[in-house]
């Protein structure tokens, strides 16, 4: 072969790579198109077909990971909820299992479409994160335990903890609040501080600490396991922090958001009417106009402008309860009871409370 | 006195305890202080781990979950098959690399002496009661080891100890292949599937826990695919021990490639699904592959010709600028990554390509990387092709395995690139290598993990997506890459210069003398500290958890000990952490056990 054949070979083989990158541009191009960076989330995920919700797996009750990998929970339940009412289908849900970390960085960047993390409602979170906070499922509060035989009752105050030793987890709000809550009562404690809750808990029941310290949920699950003499009381009746934990999406999108919102809504409504998934066929939408607005009759007008389907609610209640199912499914067995409480229904003096649907 | 009475004198085990343990009233203080603090600090992991207040359930009802996370389950033919793979691969290589060697039937039987000696000694040992601390504070005491127990165990594991112990002595001819026997020891780890019964939490068909908890095998679903895959190893270690036999040269190279081949292929089974569209196969892949095979066949053949003489400055020139030029234009990874592996081509080819054999050869590694590179390139920016209920699709003991085999094996070539780079004499590879060993080195691999989660998505060109799992596998690549490269450049500092002279003297050209001489005298020296270095590696891989992924620390640390349902585990990490530890121990003390040998079989320390 002589020299000239050598280049000129050289130079159509280039050439070659030249039109062949040219049709890799146009690839990026058709990829660049699909970018649905402007599209509202709602019609996102409708093109999708399912719906990613962010949760912990790793929060008792709340949202666990069972054996088989399954996640279920307060929390995870309403992923299902909002899947329910998307699609009719509860089962059309990617969890993403999530720390605390990393869950606002993850819904910034569009990993999942809500987050719904026992994640609590503050200003700043609202604010600069970019975040948007749906109606507060669940009214959580820090509280502290300790024993009786330290002289602790379930009325006692912050003021009894003088002198005692204290164990919270390290760096957290958690801690924050105890100092600042014993510092304004001239309580003088010994802070023991750990990486995680559950280390806290060996310590207390080790007897290394007389005081154990974080949101009142936990406390209350941890009592009904480990506490075999029933010795531990939790204190102080109001909680010494508010904990308003819901659902959180990203700003500026209110359709997506409305969907949300309605979604935790329709289970209050539906508990407030007694509407659960057992007799939510046999509901007289004559009698109850309100419930018949909110599962479809009328074409189910209030939903078709929502973007969804006259039925979405509907389906919620029918695949996965309403309120009052969700709460006591996932946590009355760890101890945690509605009565009484600030997630009581309203008409009983608690906080669940829904605007009416009309 | 008691040391130089006949018993210590005569006996060749009382000499042994008198010259080891006793040789002076110093030795004697030391071995009754470790004796002791052994035997107390057994008795109270015993005590600890029989315990009433733990709860082993908690660890044998999540194996799943500690194991796969939440692979689906109509996708575990694809694990199995990546499992079944290796093994048979395993099998046929020790079939076909067998060495011959020999154990005697003696030699078994002492090693069987040792373990139901081992047995007896810990049965004996083991303590009777244990602490149970009440809520209170006050203390129980509760028996965990009834004494019948103890004798069921004790008498039959003594009996077994004498009569090993006389057998071992026994000359008898029967020789057997260490091969087979470690064939058979595997077969018995799997018969125990069947046998070994443990404590689970099962629930009746209305979701209700039956107590007490029943005993089941430890992984009743795995154990008919292991039996099968077993069979198949036995199989592909007999074709291997025919093809032996028969003196099939094409083994030696096939074996070895398909080792290599075997990780990629598992890889892009279990985790992806590789984009073979014939469209973009026709329209892009194949014209690519083609062009790129054509311009590197111009190179191999015609680099190192007379004739191409003044032309050859102004085409190196030409493809530097338009590698350059191709990487900076927004385009497809894989065209840009061909062009840099072109330029190298271009610089190593006059100087490892000089026979016609040479060319031949380089040209098929040319094309066959060609293929490779297309294939995980498509792959790995292609979709995962499961959806699990988790979202998190590696997780567990898969994870950690995942990233200790491919860390190792992705970082081992690129530690060996990074280290002749750093001992080269051109200035801009050594330059090069050398900083980017310092670099990766002079931070530390958690700011590299998030590095990877947060970072490498911006560096990364427009239209290439990896998951995080991918990010952080490349970013282990280069981090363990990094440590190789400075352990394999010890060990090319131990070559001595005479080698390279020698090398030099019967013609060897410099790739043919870095590669036959230099480097396997290199490996040799330090396999401790690159096993060392795979063990590091297997355990930093539990680091993962910090940027969400699911290692088998976080499952055991936060995942189980939340869980509520169906049964409450709410606050059981001790457990967790027991089982992790030893876990971790039996991988780690394998791994270091095989170098030993492995060592052995290379002569360490006896050149």
């Amino acid at each position: 072969m002589s020299k000239k054949a050598i280049v000129s070979l050289l130079v159509l083989s280039m050439v070659a790579v030249a039109c062949a990158t040219d049709t890799a541009e146009e690839e990026v191009a058709v990829e660049e198109e699909h970018d649905h960076s402007d599209e509202s989330t709602l019609e996102m995920v409708l093109e999708r077909g399912f719906v990613k919700c962010g949760v912990s797996g790793s929060a008792t009750a709340f949202s666990e990971t069972g054996a088989d990998g399954s996640i279920t929970g307060f929390d995870a339940d309403y992923c299902y909820a909002v899947a329910a009412a998307l699609f009719g289908d509860y089962s059309k849900v990617e969890f993403k299992s999530l720390t605390s970390a990393e869950r606002f960085t993850s819904l910034a960047a569009g990993d999942i479409d809500v987050l719904i993390r026992n994640t609590t409602w503050t200003q700043s979170r609202d604010t600069e994160l970019g975040n948007d906070f749906g109606p507060t499922t669940y009214f959580d509060g820090q509280q502290l335990m300790g024993r009786n035989s330290d002289g602790i009752s379930s009325s006692s105050t912050l003021a009894d903890i003088d002198g005692l030793s204290v164990c919270t987890n390290a760096g957290t709000t958690t801690e924050k609040n105890i100092t600042e809550g014993a510092g304004l009562v001239g309580a003088t404690i010994t802070l023991v501080t750990v990486e995680k809750f559950s280390e806290a808990m060996d310590k207390f029941i080790a007897g290394e600490c007389d005081i154990v310290t974080t949101d009142g949920s936990a406390l209350v699950g941890r009592r009904a396991v480990n506490d075999a003499l029933n010795d531990w009381s939790i204190f102080p009746q109001s909680p010494i922090s508010k904990e308003p934990l819901g659902p959180v999406y990203r700003s500026n999108d209110s359709m997506w958001g409305d969907v949300i919102n309605w979604v935790v809504y329709a289970t209050i409504i539906a508990d407030e009417y007694g509407v659960t998934s057992a007799n939510v066929d046999s509901v007289d939408t004559d009698a109850f106009p309100e419930l018949g607005r909110l599962f479809g009759a009328n074409d189910g007008e209030l939903q078709t402008v929502m973007g969804l389907d006259a039925k979405a609610f509907y389906n919620v209640i029918k695949q996965v309860g309403n309120y009052d199912e969700i709460y006591s499914r996932n946590l009355n067995p760890v101890g945690l009871f509605r009565e009484g409480g600030a997630n009581d229904r309203w008409t009983n003096g608690g906080l669940i409370y829904a605007p009416p649907a009309r | 006195m008691i040391r130089d009475s006949k018993f210590f004198i005569e006996n060749p085990y009382g000499r042994w305890v008198r010259d080891n343990l006793f040789s002076s009233s110093s030795s004697a203080f030391l071995t009754f202080f470790a004796g002791f603090m052994v035997i107390y600090s057994y008795r109270g992991i015993v005590g600890f781990i029989l315990n009433p207040e733990r709860m082993w359930t908690s660890v044998t009802y999540n194996m799943k979950l500690y194991m796969i996370l939440a692979y689906p389950d109509e996708a575990m033919i694809r694990v199995w098959l990546s499992v079944g793979l290796a093994l048979i691969l395993g099998g046929l290589s020790i079939g076909f690399y067998n060495s011959g060697k020999t154990i005697s039937l003696g030699g078994i039987f002492q090693k069987l002496f040792t373990i139901s000696a081992v047995i007896a000694i810990l049965i004996a040992l083991a303590p009777t009661n244990t602490n149970v601390i009440q809520n209170d504070g006050s203390i129980e005491v509760v028996e965990i080891i009834p004494q019948d127990v103890r004798m069921l165990i004790l008498g039959p594991s003594l009996v077994l100890t004498l009569a090993f112990f006389f057998l071992r002595n026994v000359k008898i001819k029967n020789l057997f292949n260490t091969a087979k026997v470690n064939l058979t020891y595997f077969g018995l780890i799997i018969a125990s599937l069947y046998f070994i019964k443990i404590p689970t939490i099962s629930l009746d068909s209305s979701g209700e826990r039956i107590i007490p908890d029943p005993f089941l095998p430890i992984a009743s679903t795995t154990y008919i695919p292991w039996t099968i895959l077993y069979v198949g190893m036995l199989l592909f270690f007999f074709i291997g021990s025919l093809l032996k036999n028969r003196d099939i040269k094409i083994m030696a190279r096939l074996i070895p490639i398909s080792w290599f081949l075997c990780p990629l292929f598992i890889f892009s089974w279990i985790f992806k699904k590789p984009l073979v569209e014939l469209n973009t196969v026709f329209s892009a892949d194949i014209p690519s592959i083609l062009v790129f095979g054509i311009i590197g066949f111009l190179i191999i053949r015609f680099s190192d010709n007379e004739s191409v003489g003044v032309y050859r400055t102004p085409i190196n020139i030409g493809f530097l600028i338009l590698s350059v030029v191709v990487f900076l234009l927004p385009l497809v990874f894989i065209f840009k990554a061909t062009m840099v592996l072109l330029l190298l081509l271009l610089v190593v080819s006059p100087a490892i390509a000089t026979t016609k054999e040479g060319k031949r050869q380089l040209f098929i590694v040319w094309v066959v990387s060609l293929f490779v590179l297309t294939f995980l390139i498509r792959g790995a920016s292609s979709d995962t092709m499961l959806v699990t209920p988790t979202g998190s699709i590696f997780g567990g003991f898969s994870l950690t395995w995942l990233l200790a085999i491919f860390g190792t094996y992705a970082s081992f070539p690129l530690g060996l690139a990074l280290a002749l780079g750093r001992t080269s004499t051109l200035p801009v590879i050594r330059i090069i290598c050398t900083g980017i060993i310092e670099i990766v080195r002079s931070v530390p691999y958690i700011t590299w993990l998030f590095f990877a989660s947060v970072m490498l998505t911006v560096f990364l060109p427009a239209g290439v997506e990896f998951n995080l799992i991918i990010r952080v596998l490349i970013l282990t690549a280069f981090f363990s890459g990094a440590y190789f490269a400075e352990y394999i450049r010890g060990g090319l500092q131990s070559i001595p210069k005479g080698q390279y002279e020698a090398a030099n003297a019967i013609g060897m050209n410099p790739f043919q003398r870095i590669f036959l001489v230099i480097v396997p005298q290199a490996l040799r020296t330090i396999i401790p500290t690159l096993v060392g270095s795979v063990i590091t590696s297997f355990k930093d891989s539990s680091l993962v958890a910090i940027i969400g992924l699911f290692d088998i620390l976080r499952i055991g640390t936060s995942v189980i000990p939340a869980q509520s349902q169906p049964v409450v585990f709410i606050g059981r990490n001790l457990e967790q952490l027991v089982f992790l530890s030893f876990f971790f121990w039996v991988f780690t003390f394998v791994f270091s056990r095989r170098s030993m040998k492995f060592e052995k079989r290379l002569g360490l320390g006896e050149r």
